[in-house]
């Protein structure tokens, strides 16, 4: 495979990816700000998918409708929807006759919506949450295709390394971010609402009900997003998925490159395996989550240079 | 009287072949199985299936990316649903036109490229062939695999009043197109359930079978799975779909400049396991931009190196660099006579008759005649720098005369051609629109093959006689019946 082809399938996939995180995190948030939470903020969403920028944060202020348009269409942010889902398009036109004819007219179709005006005129005016709800099916339309129609090969790795890659950044990211806000403000610890919010916009929320049964609370949360190998959205199933998917790429790598990366993941997956809720709380959380983000950084930026950069 | 009103007021343009009608205002057999098919549909279906097709081009992605203040706008190439149908006799001609050409357009390269016999035969002046900036010194004495140097060629035929063919045109360096060929077949499958095997419409889908068989057959390794390659410029050209299409349909690996890489004068791709030799290049690049060594040097679409490859033998590029020299407006009118001294036959096409500007007596003519001509850059294509006589002001045809004089041998005049025209379904009725034709022909070591069909391409605006896509044109389903 084509060392282009294969970075334009792990990063159409990683664009898709936070495509998926972005939205769901937007609904929840957006739901959560008509719950009358006190002091509901939209500041840590800025913050995880724009970074810091208080000029901006400011300008948004709180205003719903304002952070939603810049977050799904915003012309001058590189993570808002459009302009992803724009470049993801970009990746798979450029692959065309890699991926399944399907594949592709799902993307295109869904490039299409979101370029579509009245996405952002129904965003300001309208209900946003049943536009997110149509933006987050097409998603779920995209990762239906790509699971029946593509060819179980190289391509489909490379592909699964960008979705698992993106997906474990984003988890240790809100972690992070949800987390750093508690030394702030330590009233957010015992604030059942704000980590039900962070479950809900994971995805995990009926999962942690069924694991835990007294109630909510942050170390439980901490353990089911970073440890529950059950969980699609934690972090050590991510990490998991990489080792697999990148297992499969071993009879078309040089023998070398391939212990190298092979390395760097098992590595990564076994410091995460071997963690507990009690050792993290030891080393302090964001220490740990700043060493994998680390981690997964420096797997990135090998596959960077042993299957993609050589151009 | 047909059923629905849009049939009942066609006006055939007077004095101009119209496909679907005869001089005396009757439909032609070939037309009659669509018309009473469409004649059975309301004008609100039929608007339904116009807006079928554009939907199933959108959503297919077969649009090409014009970009305006930073963001890109998708664009389809205009689709008209009524297809244009060609006869089995009217077909025959045609595929044995082409061949002939084609047959003599290969022999006058390999000729104009080594010994030159034709010029010292004084068939060809000496001076059109070296003033002519496609003519390559770095093609002169390089063998090319089985003396082939026109793999594929996309000939424009037109039909005057009478009906009678000519070639307007030898697109014999990157045509393109064909992607519509096959595309507006799909669309018309969809548009007109079951009308295409009522009508014994013969099936295009071959060609990407028949290239690959060609492109397969010129590996200069000799080993049982060459790597053929489709070099394109990349996702911001506006043929980029038609890229993909065909190595899609290939089933061979699209890549751009930057995928490939010339080492010890062999061509390699970088691939996510190394590098892996390139023995076929199917090219969709420029020859000015193959390569930077030995052409533009600021090209970064091509490959450095490439051209030393080619003379090496170690890889083949179809089609083959220098074929501008055959298709130079200028050397165009020679054709015929190429016909009749490469294989001793009367030309079975007819050229469009051409006058050279570099001439004084045919520049004279021309001035004199201007307003029934149609004077040509010998360069161009794609319908830039016409000028259309009979529509042009005074001005700008004085403007015109005095660029001409600057550098005559750039330029050819024809006479106007008043195109064939056929229905179209425009506002909610049948127009009269005129046309041309290009058949795809396939040039391959086992002879040449032209598939039943090509590419009608059609000017939407009303009087018009420019086709061009980037003059307002659009394009046809073209049948040929069995």
């Amino acid at each position: 495979m084509l060392s282009r082809v294969a970075a334009s399938f792990f990063w159409l996939s990683r664009y898709i990816e936070r495509s998926d995180g972005i939205l769901r995190m937007l609904k929840i948030n957006y739901a959560s700000s008509q719950d009358a939470v006190r002091e509901f903020t939209w500041e840590p969403v800025i913050r995880i998918y724009s970074g810091v920028d208080d000029e901006l944060t400011s300008k948004l202020h709180n205003d719903s409708r304002a952070v939603l348009s810049y977050m799904v269409s915003g012309r001058n942010n590189p993570n808002s929807i459009t302009n992803m889902i724009t470049l993801a398009r970009e990746n798979a036109r450029s692959v065309q006759e890699h991926i399944t004819r399907d594949l592709w007219q799902c993307l295109n179709e869904y490039y299409h919506c979101v370029k579509d005006p009245s996405i952002n005129q129904r965003l300001m005016e309208d209900d946003p949450i049943s536009v997110l709800d149509v933006l987050i099916k097409q998603i779920m339309l995209y990762y239906g295709t790509a699971e029946i129609s593509m060819e179980r090969g190289q391509g489909r790795s490379f592909m699964n390394i960008g979705k698992y890659l993106e997906r474990s950044i984003q988890a240790v990211d809100i972690l992070d971010v949800k987390f750093g806000s508690v030394n702030a403000n330590p009233d957010l610890l015992t604030d059942t609402t704000y980590w039900k919010h962070l479950l809900q916009s994971l995805g995990g929320y009926e999962l942690y009900l069924k694991t835990y049964r007294d109630g909510i609370e942050a170390q439980n949360v901490m353990e089911l997003v970073i440890l529950n190998d059950d969980f699609p959205r934690s972090v050590i199933y991510s990490a998991n998925n990489i080792h697999r998917y990148y297992d499969r790429l071993k009879n078309e790598s040089h023998l070398s490159n391939h212990r190298n990366i092979a390395f760097q993941i098992g590595k990564l997956q076994s410091f995460i395996q071997y963690s507990s809720a009690q050792s993290i709380r030891q080393v302090g959380l964001h220490q740990f989550l700043t060493q994998i983000r680390q981690d997964l950084f420096a797997i990135g930026t090998s596959m960077n240079e042993h299957y993609f950069a050589n151009y | 009287m047909y059923k629905s009103a849009h049939f009942n007021d066609y006006n055939a343009i007077k004095g101009v072949w119209d496909e679907m009608y005869s001089e005396n205002s009757t439909i032609r057999d070939h037309y009659q199985k669509v018309i009473s098919y469409l004649s059975n549909e309301s004008t609100d279906n039929l608007n339904k299936k116009e807006e079928l097709a554009r939907r199933l081009f959108m959503t297919q992605g077969i649009t090409f990316t014009v970009y305006n203040s930073g963001e890109g706008i998708e664009k389809i190439f205009p689709f008209d649903i009524i297809p244009r149908i060609i006869t089995a006799p009217e077909w025959k001609l045609v595929e044995r036109g082409i061949k002939q050409r084609l047959t003599a357009l290969n022999l006058f390269l390999k000729d104009v490229y080594h010994n030159q016999f034709i010029i010292k035969d004084g068939i060809v002046p000496i001076d059109v062939i070296y003033s002519c900036p496609h003519f390559l010194r770095e093609m002169y004495k390089l063998d090319v695999p089985y003396d082939i140097y026109v793999h594929i060629a996309g000939i424009d035929l037109i039909r005057d009043e009478k009906g009678t063919f000519y070639v307007l045109e030898d697109n014999l360096r990157t045509p393109s197109g064909v992607s519509y060929m096959l595309e507006n077949r799909e669309i018309t499958k969809r548009l007109f359930p079951d009308l295409l095997p009522q009508c014994n419409v013969r099936s295009v889908t071959e060609y990407p079978t028949i290239l690959y068989k060609n492109l397969m057959a010129l590996s200069p390794r000799r080993i049982s799975n060459p790597t053929v390659v489709l070099l394109s410029p990349g996702i911001y050209n506006s043929a980029y779909f038609e890229h993909t299409t065909l190595a899609r349909l290939m089933g061979v690996e699209l890549v751009e400049g930057r995928d490939l890489v010339v080492n010890n004068h062999k061509v390699y791709m970088k691939t996510t396991t190394g590098l892996q030799q390139v023995d076929v290049i199917y090219r969709r690049v420029d020859d000015d931009f193959l390569d930077p060594l030995v052409f533009n040097p600021k090209s970064v679409l091509g490959v450095a190196g490439l051209m030393s490859a080619y003379r090496k033998g170690n890889v083949a590029i179809v089609n083959a660099i220098g074929n501008g020299v055959a298709d130079d407006k200028a050397i165009y009118s020679y054709v015929p006579e190429m016909i009749k001294y490469y294989l001793n036959e009367e030309p079975i096409l007819k050229n469009v008759p051409t006058y050279q500007l570099r001439n004084d007596d045919e520049r004279e003519y021309t001035f004199a005649n201007i307003n029934t001509m149609v004077v040509k850059k010998t360069n161009e294509s794609g319908g830039y720098g016409m000028l259309m006589g009979h529509a042009a002001s005074e001005q700008e045809i004085d403007d015109y005369k005095k660029e001409i004089l600057k550098e005559p041998r750039n330029f050819i005049a024809q006479p106007t051609i008043s195109l064939s025209a056929a229905p179209c379904y425009l506002q909610g009725a049948l127009q009269p629109r005129r046309i041309d034709l290009r058949p795809y022909a396939l040039c391959g070591p086992d002879g040449i093959e032209i598939v039943p069909g090509g590419l009608t391409r059609v000017a939407l605006k009303e009087g018009s006689l420019v086709v061009n896509s980037s003059q307002g044109g659009g394009s046809k389903d073209t049948w040929v019946l069995m």
